[in-house]
């Protein structure tokens, strides 16, 4: 009565549902109370979850593996788990003691993940989710779990980025989006922008919620799929230490096949000879045959010109172009790869602490992570803390936290990112190799240097900017109170969020050995901070009806908050370049001041869920959100995302028969997911000042300008939600004896409703024309399969090899089934000769786009013979005549290829024998295609005059050699050689590497107990020991921006590496 | 304990609830640093939308997220006025911005991205205009006068912008401040918008003051200037003589004083002495004012000397043999010849090493042509061995990118003084070459020679011939002559037409003395292109220089462009650019396009 009358007390929203609720509540009448023991192995099992079955009553076991616990009245069964350990479900039947021996797990099956918001038994999930072997994760060294999860999961396409500390490309069932298909990332129930500052060695799990079912209750921003993270806690019993560490050494490998300098003379004469011009005069001399000279600046002089005497050597800054240089040539020729590349260590130190005292459990780390990037003097290093813990306040009152604070340093601000012209890899394969590094006085040489190209000496950009440095500080957590009441009810609310501070700083330099040389230096500095917090609140009930109906239900209510504000700031004309000097006010000219808050955004949602079982053989789950999104306008802001999913349990009684098949579920779902990511201030129409696009020296002053408006952005207050509609088909099987465990998915995907930013004529404005308003008009759909194949084998009994091996398969079929009404296609990645890629509807997105090459015109006969195709000449390309009207136009062009793989796959294969441990893991994507624009810069003598290739001077086209692979040699641009984006640069990008190879040691228990040490391993390791590819870059695998990836323009690559490591546990 | 978990049961359910009675105000989110309509729709507001519309002149843009144009859509038009129009070469190397090439080689395609950019900027300068009047409607607090003045500065430059996309394409679609919505822009291009364009720069001209209370302001004279361009543009040769005389006569700029040629011709083209009485309407250009460069010579920032010399990049738009040749004079009269110019290929260092500089050795092995020149050859081109600007003599090759490519000589007109580098350059840029420098859209001089080919239309061919010399008297001051120390640095001699001379003995000779006294004074400011079209000569005329360049009709000229020896100008083909493959892309309407490309791509 007593109970009722409280619940009445409570606010009528939640009492209706309370109500409901209540319908399922047995009435208790008497209470039996059990106690037994744990054990596995005769060994008691510390530690070990004793819950009574359908209730939230629950114990752990003692020191002895003990336990007692009071059976609410109608109960019989009680649920024993423990990590790594088969769960047992025992009948007590009246019994008042019970005894219970575990097994080792060895299945997956039973083991307990969190997924949204709550967690369930492997066995009992029917959506698609994937749980991540934690483990093998960390066998890949690296920062950021992104990149490890590579090959790991099936349904998950990895794209890595290179660069230390980077954030690869995560995709989960292709594309949902034309922007951002990055899952959502929650780690310990806040949803974080992704996960690469968390410390790898910190997670406890991680599960990948692929289909509506597993992902709908993340509602509006379940589409692109759902990456849950869950932090370690402190495990139950004394204090335990444990240090893990690795140090290693990355080998930069080989880069390109580029000219000596000889050959480079060579070839310059060639060109210009076989486009009837005068040979350059600068360098080569001025006889029938090129000569090096041994000195570039003055140019072309030999020993013994009076012009290279080192006494009239002058390097004045404040006047560059007086200044009188004298730089050596280098007539074996720098290899500028090898120049700013070098052997890059990585370490790791991390140490934890888990434990639990008297009704609190803790677990602490420091991890301490130092990458360098294969480029000299280019780093990340990060430092992170860790602690979560949690009280037991009373039996059934528990309370939390978990919070980690980091802080990065790198400096790869000031580069000019990965993946371009100018970047340092960029201007490795553009630098002449006749250029040195240093010229005679030991300052830098560079292609000031005439005839000699305008890239910049990488080597000197390097050193210069070794001091730059990008910072962050990152706090990141949450505390949560978790109630159990009433036997079946558990109540939670978590409140938890971000702080992000990120400070960096760049010093632009003067350079005085470049043809295009920066004249002044210029300071930098940028600030910025940005905070979200999450709140949820949620109710769960969980029942058992007679001894055959499981019931779960979920509801909850989250709200989420984010907003931010940036401010920078430059100066320029320093008067020294040193680094005590680096500070905005030492400048002793203005640049600019830049700053502003970013539009905040928040999110308002109610969900629920529904699970039911009947006798463990039919499994049904509904889940429901609802989200209310601060980015759309009040007409369409709210929105709903229902799913439904059925499994059922095939050898439940029904396959009895077959002892080989121990589980099968067959599994179906159908749902919603939502997408909100877009621009918070896409409802509104907006204007902006800006010093550099709207105010104007109206007043004639030559320094000053008088403030204007532009209309910046025209809004759509009509968006709403996105919508992307997934059924999934799959089933799991456990066969013979746990030996081997297939889960296999089909899924379709549609997305309507499709957030796109519509393009507008340029007539519109700049605003709507540059930064179109996102418009719900397109759609797109996805389809394939994942599947992932484990198999165990003990070969020579207990004490033999032990093998477990791992295959994922993942494929992504993706079309675009409309862009807009009138819009057919949108183009992306520009480049010096145009688009690369065009996202068209009735294709893939990021797909190549340009001519088709037939071949390279032999002869004139063959030239004349061809459509109509401008600067045609034998020697040229010849293009395809696609829609036969004689003339080779735009309309010409078509769909070459595409980035996106056929399927991709992992291996991983676990040997153990005695104390050795093997460890590999093998990753391959097949059907990928490269549009290899590094070709560009190599292959053709006027895409600048940078370093070029061997196959331009022995493979290219000659009067005596008409059937060449590279087209001639000449001093000439245009649409027949080297000035259209055509399937020249077409290469397929399948390979199959060796990712990991790792072997480890265990010391003897007989040696280390005497050390008091519970474990002690020390492991060698060799990453990505070969690559069977035929692409002829450096790296098949092409990271970019989803829309617009597969193009190598110098990427950093995957590189080799060698460590060695110690695991230690005491 | 029940009471405990009853307090934390009853907390959680108050949270519940708060989070639920959040509502409506938390998902109530509004743009941070941006202004929505109401607070511009006022004096202050329009005034400031105004001043946007100017400040694409320049053709460049960066700032709130939008990276917009910079040197394909320059208002300097130096390579569809200047390139196209034979006065330069891309120059450079062959590969760096390689869209130029087809440009030059007149074979450009509708995706090429230039056409683009270009076509982007003058539709947002026309959109800026657009939403000035649009706002203004909406403002209660501007007076009659200045609702007049306002309308016609958006006008004068919605007619600016408007006229740019006419004589690079011909049928554009015109658009002013009735279209409102995104919808709404999707027009035809099937109308000759001459009479909209026409509308607009007689409205400002007829409304406009005269004195203006901004030197860069356009006045009731800049758009009479350039109502009287679009009249030229449309050969109505007198009804543009109407309004020149009347600029010729009465014409003040902003600041209301008289029109007047400057002494010197080279200080239409220096930053210090900008906003003359010779600048009827100029592109403002500022530098170091807290944008990080994006308000000065954007668009030129790539057209200096090649390395060691001003501004450091990149080395494009060399000057062409053809212009150079030009500027050669009858050493008596000091006349040029239009006919046989290009007879005696001028002197230059093609295919000759630098000098190796070395202050020991110095021992020039090129010496200049002693020919009689113009001597506004030597403000219009950088050449071998006469003093660039400040900057010393020009060293020949070691200022030139790729010499076989792009020819010896280098632009001059853009570039700015040694004396002013960091104080009239930026210097947030990579390079210095961000200048202050301003691009003078139209010179007193340009209506003096419009108003000479008025007369010579109307057959008044002696006041004709009195208005070139006019220009010719200034070119002719030997103070405003490059000095090698003090003396002058080439054998410069201008002379004038005496009264009778042959040039203006009739109507034919006259036109073609005063088109060619057009392309010497005007030569490599972007205009030369569009008046060999309105002149309806670019076919003959180009295809002549294309086969001079390319050696076909001159095979033994030093200075070569090989890569020419094939093009050839299609009569009724190029003389407009394709209209931007995207934007008739955009336009589709149920499958067609409502923009329909230019006859012959």
């Amino acid at each position: 009565m007593k109970r009722k009358f409280r619940l009445l007390a409570i606010p009528a929203r939640l009492f209706s549902l309370s109500v409901i609720l209540l319908l399922f509540v047995f009435s208790a009448t008497a209470q039996t109370q059990v106690s037994g023991t744990v054990k596995e192995n005769n060994n008691p099992v510390v530690g070990a979850t004793v819950e009574v079955k359908g209730t939230n009553v629950a114990t752990i076991t003692g020191p002895q593996g003990t336990f007692t616990i009071t059976l609410p009245s109608g109960r019989t069964q009680l649920v024993i788990s423990y990590v790594g350990l088969e769960t047992q479900t025992v009948n007590v039947g009246d019994k008042t003691s019970v005894d219970v021996v575990m097994v080792p797990l060895n299945t997956t099956l039973n083991e307990v993940v969190v997924t949204g918001y709550t967690s369930q038994a492997k066995k009992d999930i029917t959506g698609s989710v994937s749980v991540v072997k934690v483990s093998d994760l960390k066998s890949i060294p690296s920062a950021n779990a992104t990149g490890q999860l590579q090959g790991r999961v099936a349904g998950v396409t990895v794209t890595q980025d290179n660069r230390p500390g980077a954030e690869s490309s995560v995709k989960i069932r292709g594309f949902s989006s034309f922007g951002d298909n990055a899952p959502l990332y929650i780690v310990d129930g806040i949803p974080v922008g992704g996960i690469g500052g968390l410390n790898p060695n910190d997670i406890e799990s991680m599960q990948v919620l692929k289909d509506a079912a597993a992902a709908s209750i993340y509602g509006a921003r379940a589409s692109n799929g759902v990456i849950i993270v869950t932090t370690k806690k402190g495990r139950t019993g004394g204090a335990k230490v444990s240090y893990n560490m690795y140090y290693g050494k990355a080998d930069p490998g080989e880069g390109w096949d580029l000219l000596n300098s000889q050959e480079m003379a060579d070839l310059t004469w060639l060109a210009y000879r076989n486009s009837g011009q005068a040979v350059p005069t600068a360098q080569y001399g001025t006889g029938t045959t090129p000569r090096l000279p041994d000195y570039i600046l003055p140019s072309g002089k030999m020993e013994g010109d009076p012009a290279v005497n080192p006494s009239l050597y002058n390097l004045n800054l404040s006047d560059v172009n007086g200044s009188y240089l004298i730089m050596p040539s280098n007539k074996a020729g720098t290899n500028w790869y090898d120049e700013i590349t070098h052997n890059a260590p990585i370490m790791n130190h991390n140490i934890s602490l888990s434990g639990s005292a008297d009704r609190s459990r803790y677990f602490m780390s420091f991890d301490y992570f130092d990458q360098e990037a294969i480029i000299i003097n280019s780093f990340y290093r990060r430092y992170s803390l860790r602690v979560n813990t949690e009280f037991n306040v009373k039996k059934n009152i528990r309370i939390g936290e978990n919070m980690q604070v980091r802080i990065t340093e790198d400096n790869t601000v000031g580069n000019n990112g990965n993946n371009g012209e100018g970047t340092e890899l960029g201007m490795a394969y553009r630098n002449q190799p006749i250029i040195p590094v240093y010229d005679i006085m030991g300052n830098f040489a560079g292609s000031r240097a005439p005839g000699l190209g305008n890239a910049n000496n990488p080597v000197a950009t390097r050193m210069r900017d070794k001091d730059d440095r990008n910072q962050s500080l990152n706090v990141f957590g949450n505390i949560y109170a978790e109630v159990d009441f009433l036997k079946h009810f558990t109540v939670r609310t978590s409140f938890g969020g971000q702080i992000n501070y990120n400070n960096n700083f760049f010093f632009s330099h003067q350079t005085y050995e470049n043809s295009e040389n920066n004249t002044g230096n210029s300071y930098t500095e940028n600030f910025s901070r940005f905070r979200e917090w999450t709140w949820t609140n949620q109710l769960t009930y969980k029942n058992t009806f007679g001894q055959n109906h499981d019931v779960n239900i979920l509801v909850g209510t989250e709200a989420v908050e984010g907003w931010g504000r940036n401010l920078g700031s430059s100066r320029a004309n320093y008067f020294v370049e040193s680094l005590d000097f680096w500070a905005i006010n030492a400048g002793a000219s203005n640049q600019q001041n830049n700053g502003s808050p970013f539009t905040p955004a928040s999110l308002n949602s109610y969900f629920g869920k529904v699970d039911y079982a009947f006798k463990n053989k039919f499994l049904l789950s509904a889940t429901v959100r609802r989200d209310g999104s601060s980015r759309f306008g009040p007409e369409n802001r709210w929105g709903t995302f229902p799913a439904f999913s059925a499994g059922w349990r095939v050898t439940e009684g029904f396959l009895d028969g077959l002892n080989w098949l121990n589980d099968l579920k067959l599994r179906g779902s159908y749902g919603r997911m939502g997408n909100q990511r877009i621009n918070p201030a896409n409802a509104f129409d907006v204007f902006i000042g800006g010093l550099g696009s709207a105010n104007y020296d109206i007043n004639g002053t030559s320094n000053s300008t008088a403030q204007g408006f532009q209309q910046s952005f025209v809004g759509n207050p009509g968006g709403k939600w996105e919508t992307n509609i997934t059924q999934n088909y799959g089933f799991d099987a456990v066969m013979f004896g746990g030996k081997t465990e297939i889960s296999f998915d089909y899924y379709r995907k549609k997305t309507e409703d499709l957030l796109f930013r519509l393009p507008a004529l340029a007539a519109a404005g700049a605003g709507p024309a540059t930064n179109p308003a996102f418009f719900n008009v397109a759609s797109m759909t996805n389809k394939g399969i994942d599947f992932s194949v484990i198999q165990k084998l003990n070969l020579g009994g207990s004490n033999g090899i032990k093998l477990d091996a791992q295959l994922t398969f993942t494929t992504y079929n993706n079309e675009i089934t409309e862009l807009a009404e009138g819009i057919e296609y949108y183009d992306t990645r520009g480049s010096r000769i145009g688009n690369w890629i065009r996202n068209q509807a009735g294709h893939e997105m990021s797909s190549f786009f340009g001519y088709k090459v037939l071949g390279i015109f032999r002869d004139a006969a063959e030239v004349a013979a061809a459509p109509v195709q401008d600067e045609k000449a034998p020697g040229r390309f010849r293009y395809q005549d696609t829609n036969g009207d004689g003339t080779i136009t735009p309309a010409d062009r078509i769909f070459l290829g595409s980035p996106n793989p056929d399927f991709t796959y992992g291996l991983n294969l676990n040997a153990a024998y005695r104390n050795f441990d093997v460890s590999m893991f093998f990753y391959g994507s097949q059907g990928n295609e490269i549009m290899n624009y590094v070709k560009w810069w190599i292959d053709f003598f006027p895409s600048f005059q940078g370093a070029k290739s061997r196959d331009l001077l022995y493979n290219s086209w000659t009067t005596s050699k008409t059937d060449a692979k590279v087209p001639i040699a000449e001093n000439s641009s245009n649409f027949s050689n080297n000035n259209a984006v055509n399937s020249y640069y077409l290469e397929d990008g399948s390979y199959f590497r060796m990712k990991n190879l790792t072997i480890g040691y265990t010391l003897p228990a007989s040696v280390l107990s005497k050390a008091r040490i519970d474990k002690f391993r020390i492991y060698v390791q060799g990453t990505n020991l070969f690559t069977a590819t035929s692409y002829t870059g450096l790296d098949p695998e092409t990271f970019g921006a989803d829309d617009s990836f597969g193009i190598d323009e110098g990427l950093l690559r995957s590189t080799r590496q060698f460590l060695i490591g110690i695991n230690v546990n005491f | 304990m029940k009471k405990i978990t009853f307090k934390f049961v009853a907390l959680l359910v108050a949270g519940t609830v708060i989070a639920l009675s959040c509502g409506k105000g938390f998902l109530e989110k509004t743009p941070k640093g941006t202004l929505d309509v109401n607070a511009l729709a006022n004096k202050k507001g329009v005034e400031s939308l105004l001043i946007g519309s100017y400040a694409v002149l320049d053709g460049f843009i960066n700032g709130g997220g939008i990276f917009l144009g910079g040197w394909e859509s320059s208002g300097t038009n130096w390579v569809y006025g200047s390139i196209n129009g034979g006065d330069a070469h891309k120059g450079s190397d062959a590969g760096d911005q390689p869209d130029i090439n087809p440009i030059e080689a007149f074979t450009p395609t509708a995706t090429n991205n230039y056409f683009n950019l270009k076509w982007r900027i003058v539709y947002e300068g026309i959109s800026r205009a657009n939403n000035t009047l649009k706002v203004m409607a909406q403002a209660t607090d501007i007076s009659a006068a200045d609702v007049t003045r306002i309308t016609a500065e958006a006008r004068f430059l919605r007619g600016h912008y408007h006229f740019e996309a006419k004589k690079m394409w011909n049928k554009v679609p015109y658009y002013d401040e009735t279209f409102l919505k995104a919808d709404d822009y999707n027009i035809p291009n099937d109308a000759d918008i001459w009479p909209k364009i026409e509308g607009d720069l007689k409205f400002a001209y007829d409304n406009l003051p005269v004195t203006m209370n901004a030197k860069g302001r356009a006045n009731k004279y800049a758009a009479g200037a350039l109502y009287a361009k679009a009249l030229m543009f449309q050969a109505k040769y007198a009804a543009a003589k109407t309004v020149l005389d009347d600029l010729y006569t009465n014409g003040k700029n902003a600041q209301g004083v008289k029109y007047q040629l400057l002494a010197r011709f080279s200080d239409n083209f220096n930053a210090d002495t900008k906003n003359s009485t010779e600048s009827v309407f100029a592109v403002q250009y500022s530098v170091n004012d807290g944008s990080a460069a994006d308000n000065g010579g954007w668009g030129e920032v790539l057209n200096f000397p090649y390395t060691g010399g001003p501004g450091t990049c990149c080395g494009f738009f060399q000057p062409s043999q053809d212009l150079v040749n030009s500027f050669q004079v009858d050493a008596v009269t000091g006349l040029p010849d239009p006919d046989t110019y290009n007879a005696n290929e001028f002197k230059n260092d093609a295919g000759i090493p630098s000098d190796d500089n070395n202050p020991a050795t110095v021992n020039d092995i090129f010496v200049p042509s002693t020919a009689a020149v113009d001597a506004r050859l030597d403000w219009t081109v950088g050449r071998r061995g006469i003093p660039y600007l400040d900057w010393g003599k020009h060293p020949g090759n070691n200022w030139v990118r790729d010499q076989a490519y792009g020819g010896p000589y280098a632009a001059i007109k853009n570039t700015y003084y040694k004396s002013q580098e960091r104080i009239k350059t930026d210097v947030s840029f990579w390079t210095s070459g961000i200048t202050a420098n301003n691009y003078t859209l139209i010179r007193f001089a340009d209506v003096i020679l419009w108003l000479a080919e008025c007369e010579v239309e109307v057959g008044s061919l002696d006041k004709a011939r009195q208005l070139v010399n006019e220009v010719r008297a200034r070119a002719a001051n030997p103070a405003g002559m490059v000095k090698d120390g003090a003396v002058n640095a080439a054998n410069y001699i201008v002379g004038l037409y005496p009264v009778a001379a042959p040039q203006f003995a009739n109507q034919a000779a006259a036109r073609k003395a005063v088109r060619f006294e057009r392309k010497l004074e005007m030569g490599m400011e972007g205009h030369r292109f569009f008046d060999l079209v309105r002149w309806g000569i670019a076919a003959t005329e180009l295809n002549r220089v294309l086969d001079y360049h390319g050696g076909v009709s001159h095979p033994t000229i030093k200075n070569k462009r090989t890569y020419l020896t094939a093009a050839n100008f299609t009569a009724n083909k190029n003389e407009y650019f394709p209209i931007p493959q995207s934007q008739i892309d955009l336009s589709a309407s149920g499958g067609v396009p409502t923009l329909k490309q230019n006859p012959g791509y």
